[in-house]
């Protein structure tokens, strides 16, 4: 029996254009995933020369209201601002890749911890055990905390730089256009321009229908444990009361405003239908001044008095809510919907600074949150505040405190520059006036008094349990620190600052 | 003096029991549920309890229950629970409705894992919002083991009364703990743990068309709820009607609401061993003796 004859191996002199391909594109899929893992593993270049590099970076740490003034000082060309843009876009994705990289790694980590927990558990002593505890709560505090950088902080702080950018390059040709529409006189006929009529005009019609629903919301949601308790220091609730009320009175709101202050660290405020306003203590805490929570409260008076939760809602109670989330488990479990919490929305006319609810699902909040701005700056005016602290209250949830804290407080809202600049539109049409109030003795006083609110909530806080850190006594892990007023972005991501 | 070496190896462990003494005292907290017939019994007082540790009688007191209490609600959110998921929303709903104030509460979901979905509060409509607005479920895997494990292990670090409700299947599909693992580690956590046995139902329906294999992997998974429930003193349930869930939760909360709390100094060895307990609970009238039924956590591991 004669054995296969074998083809003879084919030197490389000898190869044809098929094994010369073949070769490439095996070459090709080995060093591209490297070269290209390689590429993204270092921060990205500055793109333009140091002596433009540095004042336009300068430039973006400015506050929004400084670069309102100086912005058509400022001379860049497109291209560099283009650069720039394209830079702050890079680096944004080359700092959530090394955030990503972190995370995997802890993760790794925690597995191979409680892989070895799991394989002495039984041999363990009590301080063994607790360093292993301690070692994976850690882990899972890094892993939480990292997630929390690289899917908000970070991406927030990047929008705020970019949006300062944005104002840069197109704020002096917007002013122009202001400018010509307040010389001419065509500011006038904008929506909301008969800024004199306040309190006259046709505003939210049928406000009176919205009190029940209002009412029946607040029953159901204290019924449904969503209501945090109450501040019951009488110096905070008085000052809170007072100042919503002056605003009230400034605003086209025709039912009466009734304030409630909630005892929770969420800097945040909300309004139901009806003139039923939550201010949480959070805000408080958050803010600076008089005309910055002046700013914050005419803002969901404007939500109220405008009727936006009315225009969203169905009627409907949390319970047959309840009862309609089982009828859409099917969409959620075909990926039909993003989360049931979008019927909350749609049945509910529940408006916030930081909804606890994704209304911006609904495609149709942004429009009602630019006019809320916009209102509500005419209201504070109206009432007698500096209507830019609003802004200033803005920037300083989005420059110093937004990417830690106030998070929520961004997630359903228009974009920065939009409104940023919808804001200041809207300041500069009003009309001038004199006097305008930025801080008062009783705001100072309210402080005082809501350090002992915070100190003992804060107390009371210590001692809840927890299932994500339920070990006491284990050293703090190490994360990076982001110390407010600081460039922390960058601190965080390893891209060098001068 | 023949065997003075052995004097003196008697001397020393003499000495090394004296050196070491009696194992220290350590207080230990039973929650204690009383039944006659279904009926939950209350405003009994210590002399009508009788407690046993390792087979020996031990002094005792009734104390006030620990508040608030810590009550944690593990559910199954995985892909593959979508034929009973109305079972869970229903256990859901009646939780959200008979959940009384004060208490702290939280959410955990697994199905490859767990994940803590809102960490405690006392705002127990938290715990509703987050479930309605979880995103789809990814895994088709129901981990229950590694779960129920996961979770004893946090709470057991907690101070106070801890109550864990399980609501699932009780399946496991791939879980990387044991059985063993999970029994040991609710005999050492002092959590008590009830459990929601969901799907009874659509497990009716299709009975007649199921394997040997898995028939004994239902009658498993319900096995695991009554095994976790009588070894720490809760109660396991598995309603056929989605109407029941909400009776099941309003019973877990008056069980609550009824419980009585035992305390005593334990003096058994730091040894890792099962230390059995037995709790008798009676009354008596007429010179007659009327024994209770007692749902209390049988024994735990020092």
């Amino acid at each position: 029996m004669q054995s296969p004859t074998r083809a003879p191996l084919r030197t490389v002199a000898e190869w044809d254009l098929r094994a010369w391909t073949a070769l490439l594109v095996c070459a090709l899929l080995v060093y591209m995933p490297t070269a290209a893992y390689a590429a993204k593993d270092q921060p990205p270049e500055r793109p333009l020369p140091p002596e433009v590099f540095k004042p336009l970076d300068e430039a973006l740490q400015k506050s929004y209201l400084e670069l309102f003034d100086e912005a058509s000082k400022l001379e860049f060309t497109p291209q560099q601002i283009e650069k720039m843009r394209q830079y702050l876009k890079d680096s944004r994705s080359y700092c959530r890749r090394l955030w990503a990289g972190k995370i995997d790694q802890w993760e790794k980590e925690l597995r191979a911890a409680q892989a070895e927990l799991r394989s002495r558990t039984r041999t363990l002593k009590e301080a063994q055990r607790k360093q292993y505890h301690c070692k994976i709560q850690n882990l899972r505090l890094q892993i939480h905390n990292g997630r929390m950088l690289r899917q908000q902080a970070i991406p927030t702080a990047y929008e705020n730089r970019l949006a300062k950018l944005d104002l840069i390059e197109k704020w002096p040709a917007e002013e122009k256009q202001i400018r010509a529409e307040i010389a001419s006189g065509a500011y006038t006929q904008r929506k909301y321009g008969d800024v004199l009529d306040i309190g006259f005009r046709d505003v939210g019609r049928g406000q009176e229908q919205d009190v029940k629903v209002g009412r029946d919301a607040i029953r159901e949601m204290k019924l449904a444990g969503l209501m945090p308790p109450e501040v019951k220091n009488e110096v905070v609730r008085r000052y809170v009361t007072d100042l919503a009320r002056k605003i009230a009175r400034n605003s086209d709101l025709r039912v009466p405003v009734q304030v409630t202050v909630l005892n929770s660290k969420e800097i945040n405020a909300f309004a139901l239908p009806g003139g039923f306003l939550f201010v949480q203590r959070g805000l408080l805490e958050a803010v600076e001044d008089e005309s910055q929570l002046a700013g914050v409260i005419a803002h969901e008076t404007a939500h109220a008095a405008a009727r936006h939760g009315h225009r969203l809602m169905k009627r409907a109670t949390i319970s047959s809510i309840i009862y309609q989330a089982a009828q859409v488990a099917a969409l959620i479990f075909t990926g039909g919907a993003a989360s049931i919490g979008l019927y909350y929305a749609l049945q509910y006319g529940f408006y916030g600074l930081g909804m606890i609810l994704s209304l911006d699902l609904l495609g149709v909040s942004r429009d009602l949150e630019l006019e809320a701005d916009q209102l509500g700056v005419q209201y504070a005016w109206k009432a007698g505040y500096d209507p830019t602290g609003f802004i200033r209250f803005f920037d300083k949830m989005a420059t110093q405190e937004g990417y830690v804290r106030g998070l929520s407080w961004f997630r359903t809202h228009p974009p920065f520059y939009q409104r940023m600049v919808h804001a200041k539109r809207e300041i500069m049409f009003l009309p001038e006036k004199k006097g305008l109030i930025r801080n008062t003795d009783a705001f100072d006083r309210m402080k005082k008094a809501l350090k002992e609110v915070t100190a003992k909530a804060e107390e009371e806080e210590q001692d809840r349990p927890s299932l994500l850190a339920p070990e006491t006594g284990c050293p703090k892990p190490q994360m990076p620190e982001m110390k407010p007023g600081k460039r922390r972005v960058e601190t965080v991501c390893n891209i060098p600052i001068d | 003096m023949q065997h003075p070496h052995r004097l003196i190896a008697l001397a020393a462990v003499a000495a090394a029991l004296s050196l070491a003494g009696p194992a220290a005292a350590r207080e230990v907290s039973l929650y204690v549920t009383v039944e006659k017939d279904g009926k939950l019994i209350g405003g009994l007082t210590e002399k009508n309890f009788r407690l046993y540790e390792d087979g020996e009688s031990r002094p005792f007191r009734l104390a006030e229950p620990e508040t608030p209490a810590s009550i944690a609600l593990l559910v199954e959110y995985s892909r593959a629970s979508w034929p009973y998921f109305n079972d869970i929303l229903r256990s859901i709903e009646g939780f959200f409705e008979e959940a009384p104030e004060g208490h702290w509460y939280a959410l955990a979901t697994f199905s490859n894992d767990l994940n803590v979905r809102v960490d405690f509060t006392k705002l127990r409509g938290r715990i509703s919002q987050a479930f309605t607005d979880l995103p789809p479920p990814m895994w088709s895997e129901i981990n229950t083991y590694d779960a129920v494990y996961e979770m004893l292990d946090r709470m057991s670090r907690l101070k106070g009364r801890r109550v864990l409700i399980v609501i699932g299947s009780g399946l496991d599909t791939m879980s990387s703990h044991t059985l063993g693992d999970v029994k040991r580690m609710a005999e050492r956590a002092n959590v008590v743990v009830y459990g929601v046995g969901v799907g009874s139902m659509f497990r009716g329906m299709w009975e007649p068309y199921l394997t040997t294999t898995a028939r004994m992997d239902l009658t498993m998974a319900q096995a695991f709820f009554q095994m976790l429930a009588d070894r720490t003193g809760g109660d396991a349930w598995f309603p056929r009607f989605e109407a029941a869930f909400r009776d099941v939760m309003e019973g877990i909360m008056q069980s609550l609401a009824f419980q009585y709390r035992i305390v005593y100094d334990s003096q058994v060895p730091e040894d890792g061993k099962f230390h059995k307990i037995r709790l008798e609970a009676f009354q008596v009238t007429d010179d007659r003796r009327i024994d209770f039924r007692v749902r209390v956590r049988q024994g735990w591991r020092r």
